[in-house]
């Protein structure tokens, strides 16, 4: 068990790593001075209120988590579906198929983006939330695709064949068997499509249509003037809703099940 | 393009295909990918669809976000579309280049308008390129009160019609921490201070081409508008480059550098040190001799509606939205200080001519300039990397 | 041949196929182009650029820097990496997905904003410094901003999610038994892991090194917010080429480059991932 509690304290170290710019981040959210990090020079809620006048941020904000969840949505099906193929098929080309669908995190995604837009010109299509949708799409595919191909190749091909031969069809094998043995890996890629959406900067800037702004696109234009402490106030509202609302909830839930006993 | 919504695009649709412009099938795929984004997007979109159906004409704006854009908002595009009825759709860009990549793969300016535009080089290479327009200076009367003397260059390129109305200026001298360099050294040194060895790991700059190129001259005692030897200003900025911490590529990270002394000195932009001032910090500012100064334009582009946007020009540069805009970035406004009084937040801008010549600063010169672009960027990029 | 690994490949090769195959095939001729001035180009089929690409030294040492850099990113995100991934999936502790949440956090604040904020950690009036000061540890402030060592940093703090994350899935799939029962058969607890543990979770380590490699290769914005002058990969060329000199087909050229150098890297690691499964089939 000392192993175990070496593991922890890592495990812990590395977390530390990770906050740690986030951190100094939500830190900064409540420093009075509108720049200028460290000592903290006051504390102050002024860039909450400026955060909530800002619209432009405020829809931005709401663009970005439409555009993440159908992202995610969208890649981790057509992905689960491409890894199933690849991982409990054989045939021939699959290195090929594999670079494919891993091609879009080896092109920079400058030149993709330019890509697509003189592709587009050829159809004579306009740039749209689809194209953008559809872009955001294949930029996550890989990430989902390679991680829920790591979980299937160990889920034993046994199970479902077990299954098969009861009688089921292949598509209630895959539902009642497969996807739960899976669900892990589709949580994490629909994870990773959802933040890969939320925080791309590069490709989102050519794609999206004239006057749509996401928040990371919102950002990047503030870059020549300082960046403002209402980003940072912006982080710590969402770090609070992500992890703050469902932890609330549990507790809430366990105490109220706990004063009925 | 103007923001047009399914049936309006059903309709063009239908009418290329009358024409013969699409065969039925592309039709048909079309259709289906309108339809597609209509219903994907559907709830999105519903936001901007009103602000389309509801406006005559749309105008696409594209600066440089933050400040600039709540100014503008409040000052000039809400008032503009109370009293017309018209839509500006303003959004953020990175830059320039980023809007010249997007009109140059699309093949066309549509969903482009007004750009918030930097310096004469880059008026010169949006009008060679063939996006320039051609205002009509008497829907802007407020064109009146801008320095003659900031018109000059931009009438110097396009003799007969402007395709921009300046807007802004300012300088990018040289900003130096008070504690580490004293005035007089700085001054005695100029544009050298940023050669300092002494100075080795403390030292940043600017890490654009045409920048190191313009310093470059001046540390090697060259004219910088009429450079002969290149390779002398090359060299100037291999050693600059072998003291520099850091070249930084955007305002945030200027200040960031400056205000938690990671560097003491560097190239700077005007406005930005006024920022770091303003909040307490023990930056100073110089110009040094033949220092770059510069200058924004709200550029139209062609295809544009030009009534609309000459209005929408003329409110921009009416004198309170000038003005507020002025403070906001803190680059001083085109408008002339002898016929528009300015306030003394703007009076006290580095940069700041109360002339209204502009006698001072000295501009680039787009005729010696933009034929080298290509050579000196790329020379530069080089440079930088350790060639 | 069979028809249903194809239908199930459809939908990701048809929006692949339109998205990237064929953009980048527009790309690939453009490389062909001349660039004349600046976002002036002349349609030519010559090989100026290609020529340029392999003659040159810079682009090569470019190249090499590229990869050495990846490989180092790689080999630390995968030692940083795959203990957290391993307490994640064997702890108790009820809220796990607590713990695979924390992990994506870091992206609800924008890339930018995170990577300039390690200038607030690592700079000199940084929150490290300012510690080993008020320790006494130093006198002055170490210099510890704009090397190399920080892009690392940088890199390590974005990537280290996907490492974490790949590894979990695969780890998490392991039968729990197994570890006991092979303690039971006399394996002391690491050679347990080393035999029994570390081989399942191989296929998520694989996914975790190719994406972390690859994703580290085709970087730009990294070192040139956290590097020094000296400091820069293939893809800051790149971003030289396409926005800076707006030449495109140069940039074309680098692409191409970095596509098919990254490509060859995912080929390799899809044949080891095939016969990964091959051996599992002889177990």
């Amino acid at each position: 068990m000392r192993a175990w509690g070496l593991i922890r304290l890592y495990t812990i170290l590395v977390y530390v790593f990770m906050f740690a710019p986030i951190a100094v981040v939500l830190m900064l959210a409540f420093n009075n001075s509108q720049f200028g990090g460290f000592p903290i020079e006051g504390f102050s809620l002024r860039w909450f209120y400026k955060l909530a006048e800002n619209e432009a941020i405020v829809r931005a904000f709401k663009t970005s988590l439409s555009l993440g969840l159908l992202t995610a949505l969208v890649a981790t099906t057509i992905g689960i579906l491409a890894s199933l193929a690849l991982v409990r098929y054989e045939f021939r080309g699959k290195d090929l198929i594999t670079t494919m669908l891993i091609s879009p995190v080896l092109v920079p995604e400058t030149v993709l983006a330019v890509g697509l837009l003189i592709f587009l010109r050829w159809l004579h299509m306009p740039r749209s939330f689809l194209l953008l949708l559809l872009g955001h799409s294949i930029i996550a595919l890989p990430f989902v695709v390679l991680v829920v191909q790591a979980r299937l190749v160990g889920i034993k091909k046994e199970y479902e064949e077990a299954a098969r031969s009861l009688g089921a069809s292949p598509f209630q094998t895959f539902l009642t068997i497969t996807l739960p043995l899976l669900l892990p890996a589709v949580f994490a890629g629909a994870l990773f499509a959802f933040t890969i959406s939320f925080d791309n900067i590069t490709a989102t800037i050519f794609w999206r249509p004239t006057g749509m702004e996401t928040v990371p696109t919102q950002i990047f234009g503030m870059l020549r003037n300082s960046v403002s402490p209402e980003i940072n106030a912006l982080g710590f509202v969402m770090i609070v809703i992500t992890v703050g609302v469902p932890l609330l909830a549990g507790a809430l839930a366990r105490y109220f099940a706990r004063k009925k006993t | 393009m103007k923001k047009i919504d399914s049936t309006k695009r059903y309709e063009i649709l239908r009418e290329r295909m009358g024409n013969g412009d699409v065969d039925r099938r592309t039709f048909m795929g079309l259709l289906g990918a309108a339809g597609i984004t209509t219903g994907v997007s559907g709830g999105i979109m519903v936001g901007m669809a009103q602000q389309a159906r509801a406006a005559g004409t749309t105008l696409n704006f594209e600066g440089w976000g933050g400040v600039v854009s709540e100014a503008l908002r409040k000052n000039a595009f809400d008032p503009y579309e109370a009293a017309t009825g018209n839509t500006v759709v303003d959004s953020t860009f990175g830059g320039e280049n980023e809007v010249l990549t997007k009109i140059k793969a699309a093949g066309n300016t549509d969903g482009h308008n007004i750009l918030h535009s930097s310096g004469v080089s880059w008026y010169q290479r949006w009008v060679d390129a063939g996006y320039g327009s051609e205002l009509n200076e008497a829907n802007i009367p407020n064109l009146a009160n801008v320095m003659e003397a900031i018109i000059a260059p931009f009438r110097a390129i396009t003799p007969n019609s402007l395709s921009a109305v300046p807007y802004d200026y300012g300088t990018t001298g040289i900003a130096y921490n008070t504690k580490y360099v004293t005035k007089e050294e700085a001054e005695a040194l100029g544009a050298n201070l940023l050669l300092k060895k002494e100075l080795k790991g403390k030292i940043g700059g600017w890490g654009d081409a045409a920048n190191r190129a313009w310093y470059g001259a001046l540390q090697s005692g060259q004219d910088p508008n009429n450079i002969e030897d290149w390779d002398a200003v090359w060299d100037k900025a291999r050693e600059h480059r072998d003291l520099v911490l850091k070249y930084w590529s955007s305002g945030a990270e200027l200040m960031d550098l400056l205000a938690k002394e990671e560097i003491y000195v560097t190239e700077a932009w005007s406005g930005r040190v006024a920022a770091l001032q303003e909040q307490g910090h023990p930056i100073a500012y110089m110009d040094p001799k033949n220092g770059l100064a510069w200058m924004e334009s709200m550029f139209v582009l062609k295809g544009s509606p030009m009534a609309e946007a000459e209005e929408l020009l003329n409110f921009m540069l009416d004198p309170a939205t000038s003005i507020a805009v002025a403070e906001g970035q803190k680059y001083p406004s085109s408008l002339d200080p002898n016929k528009v009084p300015m306030t003394d937040a703007i009076k006290a801008l580095p940069a700041y001519d109360p002339t209204g010549k502009l006698a001072n600063l000295v501009f680039r010169d787009p005729v010696t300039w933009n034929p080298l672009e290509k050579d000196y960027t790329a020379a530069w990029n080089r440079v930088a990397k350790g060639g | 041949m069979e028809r249903r690994p194809w239908i199930l490949l459809a939908p990701a090769l048809v929006t692949i196929v339109m998205l990237v195959v064929v953009p980048m095939s527009f790309i690939l001729v453009y490389s062909f182009y001349e660039n004349i001035d600046l976002a002036v180009d002349r349609v030519a089929f010559q090989f100026s650029n290609w020529q340029a690409l392999f003659l040159d030294n810079y682009y090569r040492i470019a190249i090499w820097k590229t990869l050495r850099l990846s490989v180092i990113v790689t080999v630390l995100a995968a030692v940083l990496g795959y203990i957290p991934a391993y307490f994640i999936a064997m702890t108790k502790f009820r809220q796990r997905w607590l713990l695979l949440l924390l992990l994506i956090l870091p992206f609800w604040i924008s890339f930018i904003i995170r990577t300039l904020s390690w200038i607030h950690i690592l700079g000199n009036q940084g929150a490290l410094n300012g510690l080993l000061q008020w320790l006494g540890v130093i006198d002055a402030p170490l210099q510890m901003m704009f090397t190399e060592a920080t892009v690392i940093v940088g890199f390590l703090h974005v990537f280290l999610p996907y490492m974490i994350l790949n590894v979990y899935v695969s780890l998490e799939g392991i039968d729990r038994n197994l570890e006991p029962a092979a303690r039971t058969l006399g394996a002391t607890p690491w050679q347990a892991f080393l035999e029994v543990t570390l081989p399942l979770s191989l296929p998520g380590l694989a996914a975790g090194c190719l994406l972390v490699f690859v994703l580290t290769g085709g970087s730009y914005v990294t070192p040139l917010i956290l590097g020094g002058p000296s400091d820069y990969l293939f893809g800051n060329l790149i971003h030289d080429a396409v926005v800076s000199e707006l030449n495109w087909p140069m940039g074309a050229t680098l692409s191409f480059t970095l596509l098919v150098l990254l490509g060859a890297v995912v080929v390799a690691y899809s044949r080891l991932m095939g016969l990964n499964q091959l051996s599992k089939a002889f177990r």
